[in-house]
C-alpha cells in the first residue's frame, strides 16, 4: 500500500469514526461526516426555503466545524501515515486495515455518538448517517 | 347646581352597587349574560366562588410539543385536567408511552391554546396522506427533530419576516387547508369535554395562541373565546404578524361579527419581551391613540403574571427583593443560549408591575388605561398537561428545549424554568358564561402553582374588624369593589382599605401545601407625573430565612392557615391615580431542582460522585428554593377629576 493510499484510507476512516465535540451548548459528539451531512441539509433548507431567520448561522456553524475536523483528520491522518511508514513495508499494510477495521467496527458496534439534533439521543455510525 | 352636582354623582355612585352581586341573586338573576345553552348549574352562589384551572396549554398540534415527542391531543389534555392518567413521550416503538402523569387533584377548567401558526405544517409532516409530507423541510423535521425545530423556529415565530414553507403553496392555501383540520379538532374537543349538565364539573375554552416573536421578542397572546362561537380560522403571526393587527382580527372576525362571538387576549412572557408586548407607540412610532387603547382595554383584561418560562410580576434588582423570584436572566428567548449580564440593562415596560404604572400615565394622557390587566397564572405546557404545578414531582414542560422526545431526561427542563402556576377566577357557577365574565372584570388572580384562596376587597368604609365577623364576603361586596375593580370616587381626604383574606392551600395527604407567610400590598401610584412603587407588609411576618433544611426539604417555619387584615393605605394622596394588588407569600419551600437532587442523591461536596447530567444540581447560581405566591388583580383608584 502506497502512502497516499493508506493516508487518504485512514483521512476517510477518521472522518467516519472519530468522534469530535460541537461548540456550544448543543452537547454534540459526532464525527467530522455528521457535521457534513447537517451542513449539507441546512444549504439545501436555505436553497429550496430562502434564508431566513437563523438559517445561514447555522449553515455556519455547522460548515465551519465540518471544515475544521476535515483540516484536522487531514493533519491526523497524515501524521500517522508518517508513523505507520516507519514500520516495515510488508507490515504496514496490514497494519492499517486491522486498525481501520477496529475503528469501523467499534463505530459500527457502540453508540458512541451523542447526537441530539437527530432522532435518537445516541448513536452508532449505522444509526448516524442511515 | 347642587341638583346638577347631585345628578351627575348620582348615577356613579349606584353603578358600582348595581354590578355588585346581591347576596340572595340566584342563577336566574345572574349578573352575566348567558350566550349559550345549556342546563342551568346546581351549584350557584351569588358570593362567587375559586376556579382554579390552566389558561395556556399545547398539545400535539403545536408543532414545538409535536418535535418533543407529545402525543397527546385536546381531549388527552382535558382528560389529563379532569384527573385521569396521562401517558407521555418518551413513546417505544410500538407507541407505548414510558411514563404515566396524573393531577393530584383535578382543575376546574381548562383551555388547549395550540400554536395557530403552524397548524397546518405540523398536520402535514405528522400525516403522510397529506400533500406536502415528503417536502425537504417535513423529511428534515422529522429526521433531524432539534435540527427542524431550529430552522422552522427562526423560519417563522422568531422572524421579522415571517413566510410560509413553499411545500405550503401559492399564498399558503395548502397549509391553510390543512390547519382547518387540526382547529376543527380543537373546538370538537373543547365541546366534548365541556360538562354542560348541571353538576357544572369542567369547563373548557376554544382557544389558540398567536405566536410572534419577531427577532426573538416574545409578543404571544393566547386567544380564548366565551363561547362555542369562534373565529373561521384563528389569526396566525405569519399573516398577522403584528399586535395591532391581531387585534383589528378580533374586533373584525369576533367581536363585530354578530354572531355572538365575544374574545379577549391574553398576553404573556412580557419577561422576554424586551420591552416589545406592551408599547406605548403604534407601528409608524406616533404615540397610542385613545382608539388604540380603548381596543387594548377591551381585548386584553387579563395577564399571565407566572408561567414555566419565567416570571413577570417585577423587575429583577429592585428594590422589592422578592422580585427576584424564576426570574430569567436574559431579556429575549433568543438571548437564551447566552445569558444577560446586568438586570440593569434589561429594556423598560418588560415587567407587569411597571406596565400597570405606565398605564397611570397613559390614562393620564388618554383619559383611557390601556394597561389594565388582572393577574393570571397558567403553566405553557408542552405535554398536553394542564395543572401540572407540582415543584416536588416536576418532569420538566418540554417546551422545545430539552429532548423529551428522545429519553427522559436526568435533569428534566433547562435550570431557569420552573412548573407554571394557576388561574383562579371568581366566578357564581363553573360555566363559560361565568368564568369569562370573571375573566373580563379581572376578578381573577394567579398563583405559582398551590391553590391558596384570596379574596381582596376595596373600599372606603370597612370596619377594622371585618375579619372577626362570618360576613367578611358580604360585606366585601357591599362595601366596596373585588380585586379588578376601580374604588369608587374617594369621599373626602379619607384613605381606602384594602380588606384581604388568603387561606393555604388545602392540598391533600400526599402532597402537603406550605403554610402562608404573609400578605402584601403593592402599590403603584403618579406623582408629579412620574410612577412610584412601594410595597408594604400588611397581614403575618417574614420567615427565619433557615427555617428550611433543604437536604430534606422540610421547614421549621410555622406561618399561618389563614391570614386575614383590614389596611388603610397610610400614604394615600387623593390627587393621585394609584393601583393596588396583594401578593400572598407561603414559607419558603425548595425548589422543584432541589427535590430533584436530593433523590438523586447528589453530594455537592463530593464533586467526582455528581452526574454529568446532574451537574446544574451543584450550580450555585440557581436557586435552590423558592415562596410560592399568590398575586390578586389590582384595584384602581382613579381621581374624582380624573375619571
Amino acid at each position: 500500500m502506497v502512502t497516499r493510499t493508506i493516508r487518504w484510507l485512514l483521512f476517510c476512516v477518521f472522518v467516519l469514526t472519530v468522534p469530535l465535540p460541537m461548540l456550544g451548548p448543543w452537547g454534540v459528539l459526532a464525527p467530522t461526516a455528521r457535521y457534513l451531512l447537517l451542513a449539507v441539509v441546512t444549504a439545501a433548507v436555505m436553497a429550496v426555503e430562502g434564508a431566513a431567520g437563523p438559517v445561514p448561522l447555522i449553515l455556519a456553524l455547522f460548515a465551519g466545524h465540518a471544515l475544521v475536523y476535515l483540516l484536522l483528520s487531514w493533519l491526523a491522518a497524515r501524521l500517522c501515515t508518517r508513523l505507520v511508514n516507519r514500520l516495515p513495508a510488508h507490515a504496514r499494510t496490514g497494519v492499517v486495515v486491522a486498525a481501520c477495521a477496529a475503528l469501523l467496527l467499534i463505530a459500527l458496534m457502540f453508540d458512541l455518538y451523542i447526537t441530539p439534533f437527530g432522532g435518537l439521543p445516541h448513536s452508532n455510525l449505522l444509526g448516524l448517517l442511515s | 347646581m347642587k341638583r346638577v352636582v347631585l345628578a351627575l354623582l348620582l348615577p356613579a355612585l349606584l353603578m358600582p352597587a348595581l354590578l355588585l352581586p346581591t347576596p340572595h341573586a340566584t342563577a336566574s338573576e345572574a349578573p352575566f349574560e348567558r350566550s349559550e345553552q345549556r342546563s342551568p348549574c346546581t351549584d350557584y352562589d351569588p358570593l362567587r366562588r375559586a376556579f382554579f384551572g390552566d389558561t395556556h396549554v399545547h398539545t400535539a398540534l403545536s408543532f414545538d410539543a409535536w418535535g418533543q415527542g407529545t402525543m397527546a391531543g385536546p381531549g388527552d389534555a382535558y382528560r389529563f385536567a379532569r384527573g385521569e392518567a396521562l401517558g407521555i413521550q418518551p413513546y417505544s416503538s410500538d407507541g407505548l408511552p414510558s411514563r404515566s402523569i396524573q393531577l393530584g387533584r383535578p382543575l376546574d377548567f381548562a383551555i388547549v391554546t395550540d400554536h395557530s401558526d403552524l397548524l397546518g405544517e405540523t398536520r402535514i409532516c405528522d400525516d403522510p396522506s397529506q400533500e406536502g409530507h415528503d417536502s425537504l423541510v417535513c423529511r428534515v423535521v422529522r429526521r433531524f427533530p432539534k435540527l427542524g425545530y431550529i430552522l422552522v423556529n427562526g423560519h417563522v415565530y422568531s422572524s421579522e419576516l415571517p413566510s410560509r414553507y413553499s411545500f405550503c403553496g401559492s399564498g399558503g392555501r395548502v397549509c391553510l387547508r390543512a390547519a382547518l383540520g387540526p382547529w376543527q379538532e380543537i373546538q370538537q374537543a373543547a365541546e366534548a369535554h365541556y360538562d354542560r349538565s348541571s353538576a357544572c364539573g369542567f369547563t373548557t375554552f376554544v382557544g389558540y395562541e398567536w405566536t410572534g416573536m419577531p427577532g426573538g421578542r416574545n409578543i404571544h397572546r393566547n386567544v380564548i373565546f366565551r363561547n362555542a362561537t369562534a373565529q373561521r380560522f384563528p389569526t396566525t403571526y405569519i399573516e398577522t404578524p403584528t399586535q395591532e393587527g391581531l387585534w383589528q382580527a378580533l374586533d373584525q372576525e369576533c367581536l363585530q361579527a354578530g354572531n355572538g362571538c365575544d374574545v379577549l387576549a391574553i398576553p404573556h412572557n412580557s419577561n422576554v419581551s424586551a420591552g416589545s408586548m406592551f408599547t406605548v407607540s403604534s407601528a409608524d412610532g406616533e404615540p397610542i391613540s385613545a382608539e388604540d387603547a380603548a381596543m387594548r382595554a377591551r381585548l386584553e383584561t387579563l395577564v399571565e403574571v407566572t408561567q414555566h418560562k419565567g416570571d413577570s410580576e417585577c423587575r429583577p434588582g429592585a428594590e422589592d427583593e422578592l422580585c427576584a423570584y424564576e426570574t430569567l436572566p436574559y431579556p429575549r428567548m433568543a438571548d437564551m443560549a447566552h445569558v444577560n449580564s446586568e438586570p440593569g440593562q434589561l429594556p423598560p415596560l418588560m415587567y407587569t408591575r411597571e406596565v400597570l404604572a405606565e398605564g397611570l400615565l397613559q390614562q393620564a394622557r388618554l383619559g383611557i388605561n390601556p394597561f389594565k390587566f388582572g393577574l393570571i397564572g397558567s403553566t405553557d405546557t408542552h405535554l398536553a398537561a394542564p395543572g401540572l404545578v407540582a415543584e416536588d414531582s416536576f418532569i420538566g414542560h418540554a417546551a422545545g428545549t430539552v429532548d423529551s422526545r428522545l429519553q427522559v431526561p436526568a435533569f428534566p427542563d433547562r435550570a431557569e424554568f420552573n412548573p407554571g402556576g394557576l388561574a383562579v377566577l371568581w366566578a357564581e357557577e363553573n360555566s363559560r358564561d361565568a368564568l369569562f365574565a370573571a375573566m373580563r372584570r379581572r376578578e381573577v388572580y394567579g398563583t405559582s402553582g398551590p391553590r391558596m384562596t384570596v379574596r381582596m376587597f376595596a373600599g372606603w368604609d370597612y370596619p377594622d374588624d371585618l375579619c372577626s365577623g362570618d360576613d367578611f364576603v358580604e360585606k366585601g361586596y357591599a362595601g366596596g369593589v373585588p380585586m379588578g375593580g376601580d374604588l369608587p370616587a374617594a369621599r373626602g381626604a379619607r384613605a381606602p382599605k384594602l380588606a384581604l383574606w388568603a387561606l393555604r392551600d388545602p392540598a391533600g395527604k400526599q402532597s402537603p401545601s406550605h403554610p402562608l407567610e404573609r400578605i402584601q400590598i403593592v402599590k403603584g401610584w403618579l406623582e408629579n407625573g412620574r410612577s412610584v412603587e412601594k410595597v408594604y407588609d400588611v397581614a403575618g411576618e417574614p420567615a427565619d430565612p433557615d427555617a428550611l433544611d433543604l437536604s430534606t426539604c422540610t421547614t421549621r417555619a410555622r406561618g399561618s392557615d389563614q391570614l386575614c387584615t383590614v389596611w388603610s393605605d397610610p400614604d394615600f394622596d387623593p390627587d393621585a391615580p394609584a393601583f393596588y394588588y396583594a401578593r400572598v407569600l407561603e414559607v419558603p419551600s425548595c425548589r422543584w431542582n432541589s427535590y430533584l437532587c436530593n433523590r438523586a442523591g447528589v453530594d455537592c461536596d463530593d464533586p467526582g460522585s455528581v452526574p454529568r447530567e446532574l451537574a446544574t444540581c451543584c450550580d450555585t447560581g440557581i436557586a435552590r428554593s423558592i415562596r410560592e405566591r399568590a398575586w390578586t388583580s389590582p384595584v384602581w383608584y382613579t381621581p374624582a377629576g380624573q375619571r
